[in-house]
């Protein structure tokens, strides 16, 4: 296998926002130079300038890229440390495609939506997290963002590494200060941003260091490979070159692990790594603090995004790499995923905050790529890829509604609520849609995810999958439900005259929402242009399990 | 009738040592013929650092060679003059330190500087030592400053508690320690360190149960000395009181430094005295990568979980050096040529780290007199260039990339991995474990800088330039090491490319 | 037979003979005040009559340690001494005396820094600066 370098653009969307934080830290330099309100300002510009310059390198990469071909391209290979055989190894294929593009698209809303212009912000009472400290937030949020896009690109396993712990310190920071400030809840806790942000970085630090063992553990393991400048190295950190060699078996001497094959070791410590952040149930309960606490921004990078870097883990390494223990572990993940879809969907009944609601959903219909990722299907995998997508667009519409909602009324009480369908039609209108979209019906994108993750694990090569959709669709039933009957105890009957002062919605919001909705819609009706980018590659992937698949049969 | 005179060459291999007890000898007689000078304070800083770094520029000139001087008392390779430039380098911060601090009085920073260039000087013994009674003559010389540095806020109650609580245990350890070694010396019939592994192996074989019951008493008794320098457990409780009491830069030097020398000699124990295992020995050896696995999963997870109940950030602190002596002993255990790497690359590391992390409490208690958590809310506001950086050490503490502490980390589990032994597989995990908890305790702080709103309304932190220039010099090479590591990785290894 | 002896008798004599001299010198010299302390067994020490467990002052470990430094000097120095000879045979006497030129100048260089700082001073004030916070 050759990888060399074919394009720097992916280097380019990479770092395009790390240069913008830098812009940043330069003006905080030259803060005695500049007012408050023009520093602050300034750094809104730069970050709006720097994820828009990103959308637009995604649409570039959305161009040159052949959907036909499922190999890897844009890749960009240098030497990094050469005496532990680690490269700066980027590039992209069917499996990332769609999601470096989607988070192009998801960072220029959140940061369309950080930003107090075009519209009335009520904020004389309720201080505004988009006024507060803005040079940190935006630097953080660009770092965040090169953070999500080495994570996706990156194919060296030590960069994807310390890509995917980047992550970490800016959400971290985003979610303590920028989120709700502590509060006293009833029962004598204290929860809120800086509690949120702890959790949730303890949570995905637990899974990561299990990763980090992981990946040291292959690396020892691992066969002689050829770095980016032709030297010869003894082991491997490059992810296709570790892939090839558990597909030849060089792996197959390595001592088993506490009573598991190597393999098998190496799958589990990933798996619970990545499925820390799906979440899946059992290790999901960082997801409802987190993100009720978040401010809207980092909700919808929180579910749109960061949700997804846990399942394209799964697929890059637990499916692609660790393929032959895949088929292995297969059963415990769908019950595991159906477990998330069906718990997700019923505790999300009980739900009061709007916010919450939405975060246990995306339990819920993050279950279905986890259900769909192990039926080992092409049509439940590809099912399991554009449900991410569609989830990605999906959920940070459900955020910024709740945002919007809650920037007008400071409260996110669905009880609370009532009749707003008479005093914000506009609104009411978008919030239909993004719950329609999100409890699956048919022309919207949340549908076709759905559908195929139930297809193809109907036709599993495992009968026990059917069993599995089975239960799964109870859930389908249930989320209907609870959207419906969360939009008609927000929207609909009398109007809670406490309400009468709200206004519709405004250009910023609009902004954001109106190009998620029309992406909705046209997924939903056209699911093509995805399924061209991914198929080819998933497909890849899915003949060498099913190799296995069959031969273990 | 002498021996030969060839036993004493070597005097270019020493040159750094002489060159530090020249330091102190200058700073001595300039600290008294100054005594009137208002300048005394600056000249004696600045001719310590001079002498320091004049002492690292002759590391840089001695040529590493793994043959034995003096008789074989010393030993001048790569991995004693790696060691000895961390230390160095750490005195030097460490004497910036003090000039910095207001905990020093000024008439006494001459008698400061020349005990830590003394505890220096002691220190570099330790790493080049191959003969016990040389090991236990550095040691002393290590220890005998250190008690002094820690009582030196003279008439302040804690600081003289501090210095007697560290000669107390540091007595008793030493004692262990001295014990152990005459047990080796009787087993063996050598102070020489290659010598007595190779002698007590072979008596331990010939001489049935007892003579290995033997070698097992004294190995542990010799430990304890080492366990004691380096605050490991059950020896560490020394430590949360001493780092409370002491003075904050002596505890930023003492935290990093002896912990440096002790690990070099505990390696250099063990390696050379006991030759180096992959894996486990054969029945009838001395099972020592066991005992120190077992010790280093106790030491870091009796730190760890100690530290997340601590209100006082020193104390704090220094339950967090009892976790990463841990870490260290993990690979000590290990004992591998990457291990040896690992630890290597972790000293300067935790030197960046720990005394930036230590800076930042000196800077934060001189301008609030707070050395709680609490003191540290909302610093974000008030200071955001300490708040920062401070983020920056702990996080690095931590190990969380792209921060250089990661990269020590990751060294010390690669290393235990690496052995592909059940048993330090188990190791790794609670060290990753700890790695999590830690992350709790070392996040209080950050979050009280910033997550937190001070209690009331405080004025801003000012940060002389001297200390803020010091912080940067530490922080920015945290931050550039956890990227760009090749060169410091290409030292570790220029420095190990000698056999020891 | 036996001559050897006569050098320790003159060692003997001699030295007896410098005392005596010396201390008839003294009669000539000191002033004469006698008193009951110094009357006393110990001139200069703690009553010898009571009770042994009281604070004895600190300033005795300082005097101790200084003459530990003169004891050591003995010590150290005596090696030297001892190969001297084979060494001058040798020629390199001048290694001889650099070495003990170099550990006396640094004795004294230690005995000038505590002189210096006053710590010899019998009446100096050993309480430390007041509590500090």
């Amino acid at each position: 296998m050759d990888f060399s370098t074919t394009s720097t653009l992916l280097t380019w969307m990479i770092f395009t926002p790390l240069i913008g934080a830098g812009a940043i830290l330069v003006l905080l330099a030259l803060r005695p130079l500049l007012r408050q309100a023009l520093l602050d300002n300034l750094a809104r510009a730069i970050g709006v300038a720097c994820t828009a310059v990103v959308t637009g390198q995604g649409l570039i990469l959305w161009g040159g890229f052949r959907g036909a071909d499922g190999a890897l391209q844009f890749v960009h290979r240098l030497v990094w440390i050469k005496q532990w055989s680690i490269e700066y190894f980027v590039g992209v294929d069917g499996l990332s495609i769609s999601m470096v593009l989607l988070t192009a698209a998801v960072f220029l809303v959140a940061a369309i939506a950080s930003v107090p212009w075009w519209g009335r912000l009520d904020d004389a009472h309720h201080p505004h997290f988009s006024k507060k400290k803005v040079p940190g937030y935006w630097i953080l949020f660009l770092l965040l963002e090169t953070g999500v896009l080495g994570t996706f690109c990156a194919l060296d396993f030590f960069l994807f590494y310390i890509f995917w712990e980047v992550m970490l310190l800016p959400m971290y920071f985003l979610i303590g200060i920028w989120g709700a400030p502590p509060r006293v809840e009833a029962n004598g806790r204290v929860r809120g941003g800086p509690y949120a942000a702890i959790k949730f970085f303890l949570y995905t630090l637990a899974g990561s260091v299990l990763m980090l063992l992981a990946m040291i553990a292959i690396y020892h393991n691992s066969g002689p490979s050829t770095l980016a400048d032709g030297t010869a190295s003894p082991h491997s950190f490059n992810v296709m070159a570790l892939t090839q060699m558990f597909r030849d078996g060089t792996f197959a001497g390595a001592s088993p692990i506490f009573g598991l094959a190597f393999a098998q070791a190496m799958f589990l410590a990933l798996f619970i790594g990545f499925s820390i952040k799906v979440p899946m149930f059992p290790f999901h309960t960082w997801l409802p603090d987190a993100h009720v606490d978040a401010p809207t921004p980092i909700s919808v990078i929180l579910a749109g995004i960061l949700l997804k870097t846990g399942m394209y883990g799964m697929l890059r390494f637990n499916l692609q790499m660790l393929s032959p223990a895949m088929v292995w572990a297969a059963w415990g993940i769908g019950i595991l995923g159906v477990i998330n879809i069906v718990y997700g969907a019923f505790v999300c009944m009980a739900q009061k905050d709007l916010k919450k609601l939405i975060a246990y959903s995306s339990v819920s219909h993050m279950g279905f790529c986890l259900l769909g990722f192990a039926a080992l299907t092409p049509q439940a995998l590809t099912g399991c890829v554009f449900q991410m997508f569609s989830h990605g667009i999906i959920s940070p519409m459900l955020f910024l509604i709740a945002g919007v909602i809650y920037d007008r009324a400071h409260t996110r009480e669905i009880n609370g609520f009532g009749g707003l369908a008479e005093r914000l039609p506009e609104y009411t209108g978008i919030t239909g849609l993004a719950f329609m979209a999100s409890l699956g019906l048919p022309g919207l994108a949340g549908f076709v995810g759905e559908v195929l993750v139930f297809l193809g694990g109907f036709g599993a090569a495992d009968q026990g999958f059917r069993v599995l959709v089975a239960v799964s669709a109870i859930a389908v039933v249930i989320t209907a439900a609870y959207y419906l009957w969360t939009m008609q105890r927000m929207f609909l009957g009398k109007l809670n005259e406490k309400w009468a002062g709200l206004w519709d919605m405004n250009w910023r919001e609009r902004l954001t929402l109106y190009p998620l909705a029309a992406a909705t819609v046209i997924l939903g009706v056209y699911p093509a242009p995805i399924f061209n980018l991914i198929n080819s590659s998933l497909h890849q992937v899915l003949s060498v399990v099913s190799v296995t698949l069959h031969a273990g049969r | 009738m002498l021996p030969d005179l060839a036993g004493l060459r070597g005097g270019a291999a020493i040159l750094p040592e002489l060159v530090l007890t020249g330091t102190v000898f200058a700073v001595l007689v300039l600290d008294l013929a100054l005594r009137r000078s208002a300048r005394r304070g600056r000249v004696l800083l600045l001719v310590t650092c001079l002498g320091l770094a004049a002492a690292a520029t002759a590391i840089a000139g001695v040529s590493a060679g793994a043959q034995p001087l003096f008789y074989g008392m010393l030993v001048a390779d790569g991995f004693a003059l790696f060691v000895k430039g961390v230390v160095i380098a750490a005195a030097v911060v460490g004497a910036i330190l003090a000039a910095l601090s207001p905990e020093i009085r000024r008439d006494q920073l001459g008698e400061y500087l020349i005990l830590l260039v003394c505890l220096t000087l002691g220190m570099c013994l330790l790493a080049g030592a191959r003969n016990l009674l040389m090991l236990y003559l550095a040691l002393e010389l290590v220890s005998l400053p250190s008690y002094i540095l820690a009582g030196f806020r003279h008439g302040d109650r804690r600081s003289s508690e501090a210095a007697l609580k560290y000669v107390v245990f540091g007595a008793a350890a030493s004692g262990l320690m001295l014990f152990g070694f005459s047990l080796l010396y009787g087993l063996a019939g050598t102070l020489d360190l290659p010598g007595i592994g190779a002698a007590v192996v072979a008596r331990g074989l010939q001489g049935g149960l007892d003579a290995q019951l033997l070698v097992v008493v004294a190995v542990l008794l010799s430990l304890a000395g080492f366990a004691y320098k380096v605050a490991a457990v059950p020896f560490h409780m020394w430590c949360p009181d001493v780092y409370e009491g002491a003075p904050t830069p002596f505890v930023a030097f003492l935290s990093v430094a002896p912990k440096a020398a002790g690990f070099a000699a505990l390696l250099r124990f063990f390696l050379s005295g006991f030759g180096a295992p992959l894996g486990f020995p054969a029945p009838g050896e001395f099972p020592w990568p066991f005992v120190l696995g077992v010790l280093a999963m106790a030491t870091m997870t009796v730190g760890n979980l100690a530290a997340i109940t601590q209100d006082n950030v020193k104390r704090l602190l220094a339950y967090s050096s009892i976790a990463h002596a841990g870490y260290l002993l993990m690979a000590v255990a290990v004992g591998s040529p990457l291990a040896i790497r690992g630890v290597l690359l972790y000293l300067p590391i935790y030197l960046l780290m720990n005394m930036g992390a230590f800076l930042v409490v000196m800077a934060v208690h001189d301008a609030t007199g707070s050395e709680t958590v609490d003191g540290f809310r909302g610093l974000g506001a008030r200071a955001p260039y300490l708040a920062v950086v401070m983020a920056v050490f702990l996080f690095s503490l931590t190990g969380i990339p792209p921060l250089a502490g990661f990269i020590g980390k990751f060294f010390l589990f690669a290393a235990a991995l690496q052995t592909k032994s059940m048993f330090f597989y188990a190791v790794a995990v609670v060290g990753v474990v700890n790695s999590v908890i830690s992350l709790y305790y070392y996040a209080r702080i950050v979050r009280a800088c910033f997550l937190e709103k001070p209690a009331d309304a405080q004025a801003p932190v000012r940060v002389g330039s001297p200390a803020a220039a010091l912080l940067g010099a530490l922080a920015v090479p945290t931050l550039v090491l956890g990227i760009w590591w090749g060169p410091l990785l290409g030292v570790v290894e220029k420095a190990l490319l000698l056999p020891r | 037979m036996g001559f050897e002896f006569v050098v320790v008798l003159l060692f003997l004599t001699t030295s007896a003979v410098i005392v005596g001299i010396a201390l008839w010198l003294g009669r000539f010299l000191r002033p004469r005040l006698p008193s009951a302390e110094k009357a006393s067994t110990y001139e200069c020490g703690e009553r010898p009559i009571g009770s042994a467990w009281f604070n004895f002052n600190p300033r005795f470990y300082l005097f101790a340690l200084v003459f530990i430094v003169f004891d050591a000097e003995i010590a150290l120095t005596y090696p030297a001494a001892a190969v001297a000879r084979r060494w001058i045979a040798e020629g390199r006497a001048w290694l001889v005396v650099a070495e003990i030129v170099l550990f006396l100048a640094i004795l004294v260089a230690a005995l000038a820094y505590v002189w210096g700082k006053g710590e010899l001073d019998w009446n100096r004030d050993l309480a430390g600066p007041e509590e500090m916070p």
